[in-house]
């Protein structure tokens, strides 16, 4: 599923994009989706696209390649639960070796780049720690305290903060 | 001396499948088997819930064709409730299956085919994929990628779910279509007109390589099945089977969804859990069929749209009688893409398309009901039974990818003995193996995606199942 929603513009570049992965149905994977609906709803007006999906998607190189931001979100399974990350994404150098349903963002920053010969000039991942991933449509208390966070991490992210 | 080469899992496919070639003393191919290995439980786990659950539950099974569950559901429960949608309901419908055939089609032909069109069947496998497409020829990936683009914005903005839309309901759509979004879905077509034609001048243009795949990919005599008017036009979501055979002989017509079992049997084989439908009047194998675009253009006179109509008399020019080399699957996609838009523009046209009444009610007047529709890959029918509650006592269902089945076996077949010699395994050769899969498109998982890199596996067995050799695709 897809949903969109605007953000006031003096927050946020003209063209920013956030992309919000995962799966509600699965606990902590759903904390991408649940900042994305509480970004959605936080601001109002034009400007900034908020896609939640359950997955990266090469349809998803067409919006990116018009970006000039790109905020991914999403939970990580290697990380402590409730640890925010913020990391700048790069177009990736080689591609994966066989397409399934599943793109990293370096990868869709790469196919961005060759289909439309244009990359967002700044990107990154934001990913929250998860520890739980079994069917519940309920956050772990660690992931539910770390949102907040990570939400500040998308403001600062959609300014163009550089990476620490 | 003999042995046994195993390609699992097969790749860029909806799902898990393994491929078996068994070889004979001399190294040749002697038998191929297209096992699938998933067991999905649909039929079984329904029993006992209310029959109008039925179109939400059964979507579930598929994440790419979910559209054409929810119709055939949804008409098998309306054969249960005894009733006709409203005209708009149905055309509603027939434009959300329209949309769905373009976006899975988009897929199939521009994500998990064109790598092998474009880039050749011999090339490097780790630039063999969509990337790959993306580098070489940048404007055939952004079709690829603006077709599903539009057959999924359209499914979402009438369904309001690009995956496993609620919207389709017994006794037709929740909700009635407003102005602002049949203007947007028009406002859509010209760039959707542009990537589809093309994508078809390309595909002519490059089709000409394959000679050799077009000889041996599925290429047999056989019989096919698609919906079709009484007219003889091509159709997807309200009309009535036409079965033909090798010749073009019209062997079955007006198939509705209630005589379906009355002509279709299922055979089952030991080495996979997929079964074999059958035309029971011919018995099991001679009564298999062939399903989807390449049997729905092989069966249908004209497609009812100029553009479309244009295409198929092209088509039809590759063989005096029907087209049966199962390689030309792919241009029967894309003119059905075609097809699709011109219809989705007729039918946006039309003013009645706003029209409020889009549902009929009713309660249980029948005990059983059965509904078909043409998925991307092939005709779909859902057959239930109730108690006079309304709670399911029994499902069947008979997915596309099913009545392939035969025809995909006798394919691999076909390939491997022209290409696999077991003393010298290719790339190429095992590619092609799994190209001929490719050509039908199956959905083997449908609803379960495959996550991360599916690797290649070919293990060649000797008799006493010692493992010879094995070959990982990285």
């Amino acid at each position: 599923m897809t949903t969109t929603a605007a953000m006031q513009p003096a927050d946020h570049p003209a063209h920013a994009l956030l992309l919000a992965c995962g799966n509600t149905l699965r606990g902590d994977d759903g904390v991408g989706w649940r900042i994305g609906c509480a970004v959605a709803e936080q601001v109002a007006g034009h400007g900034l696209t908020v896609v939640m999906t359950r997955q990266l998607l090469p349809e998803h190189a067409e919006a990116i390649s018009a970006a000039d931001v790109v905020v991914f979100v999403d939970c990580s399974a290697g990380s402590a639960a409730g640890t925010v990350s913020t990391v700048a994404v790069e177009a990736a150098e080689k591609m994966p070796g066989i397409l399934t349903h599943h793109l990293d963002p370096g990868s869709l920053l790469r196919l961005a780049l060759d289909l439309y010969d244009r990359s967002p000039a700044h990107a990154v991942a934001i990913t929250v720690g998860g520890e739980s991933f079994e069917l519940s449509d309920q956050l772990s208390m660690p992931v539910k305290a770390a949102v907040p966070r990570a939400l500040e991490a998308v403001r600062s992210a959609l300014h163009g903060v550089p990476v620490a | 001396m003999a042995q046994t080469i195993t390609i699992d899992p097969v790749t860029r496919l909806e799902g898990h499948g393994r491929i078996t070639l068994k070889t004979n003393a001399d190294g040749e191919v002697c038998e191929a088997f297209f096992s699938v290995t998933q067991v999905r439980g649909f039929e079984k786990f329904c029993e006992g819930r209310p029959y109008y659950e039925m179109p939400a539950l059964m979507a579930r099974i598929c994440g790419i064709c979910p559209v054409s569950h929810l119709i055939a559901s949804a008409k098998a429960c309306e054969a249960i409730m005894a009733v006709n949608i409203p005209p708009t309901a149905a055309k509603l419908r027939r434009a959300l299956n329209l949309a769905q055939t373009i976006q899975s089609h988009a897929l199939s032909f521009f994500y998990l085919a064109s790598p092998d069109l474009l880039l050749g069947m011999e090339s490097d496998p780790a630039e063999r994929n969509i990337f790959g497409v993306a580098k070489m020829h940048p404007e055939l990936g952004r079709a690829g990628v603006g077709l599903r683009r539009f057959g999924q914005h359209m499914i979402e903005l009438l369904g309001r779910k690009r995956i496993h839309p609620g919207w389709v309901v017994p006794g037709g759509v929740t909700e009635a279509l407003d102005a602002a979004k049949r203007d947007e879905i028009l406002a859509l077509l010209p760039e959707a007109y542009a990537n589809a034609t093309m994508a078809l001048a390309a595909y002519k243009q490059i089709a000409g390589r394959f000679q050799d795949e077009v000889e041996s990919f599925a290429n047999f005599p056989g019989l096919f099945m698609g919906m079709v008017s009484e007219a003889g036009r091509l159709e997807f979501t309200d009309a009535k089977l036409r079965m033909i055979d090798a010749e073009g002989l019209v062997l079955v017509d007006g198939m509705g969804a209630a005589q379906f079992d009355q002509y279709i049997g299922e055979a089952v084989e030991p080495y996979s859990y997929m079964k074999f439908p059958y035309l029971k009047s011919l018995g099991y194998p001679r009564g298999v069929y062939r399903v989807g675009p390449l049997a729905r253009l092989n069966i249908a006179s004209h497609t009812g749209t100029p553009l479309a109509d244009a295409e198929l008399n092209e088509f039809k020019k590759l063989a005096k009688g029907p087209v049966l080399g199962s390689f030309h699957y792919h241009h029967a996609r894309l003119i059905e893409i075609l097809h699709g838009i011109e219809v989705i523009e007729q039918l946006f046209s039309d003013p009645t398309i706003l029209d409020k009444h889009v549902r009929a009610t009713a309660g249980v007047n029948q005990q059983e009901g059965a509904g078909i529709a043409e998925a991307p890959r092939g005709t779909l029918m859902h057959h239930y039974k109730v108690d006079e509650k309304g709670l399911m006592k029994w499902a069947n269902l008979v997915i596309a990818t099913g009545q392939n089945n035969h025809a995909m076996n006798k394919g691999v077949l076909q390939v491997a003995k022209r290409y696999v010699k077991s003393d010298k395994l290719t790339e190429g050769m095992l590619n092609r193996v799994e190209a001929v899969i490719r050509t039908f498109d199956p959905c083997l998982s449908c609803s379960t995606h495959a996550f991360g890199q599916m690797p290649l596996v070919i293990e060649l067995l000797a008799p006493d199942g010692a493992k010879l050799d094995e070959v990982r695709r990285p």
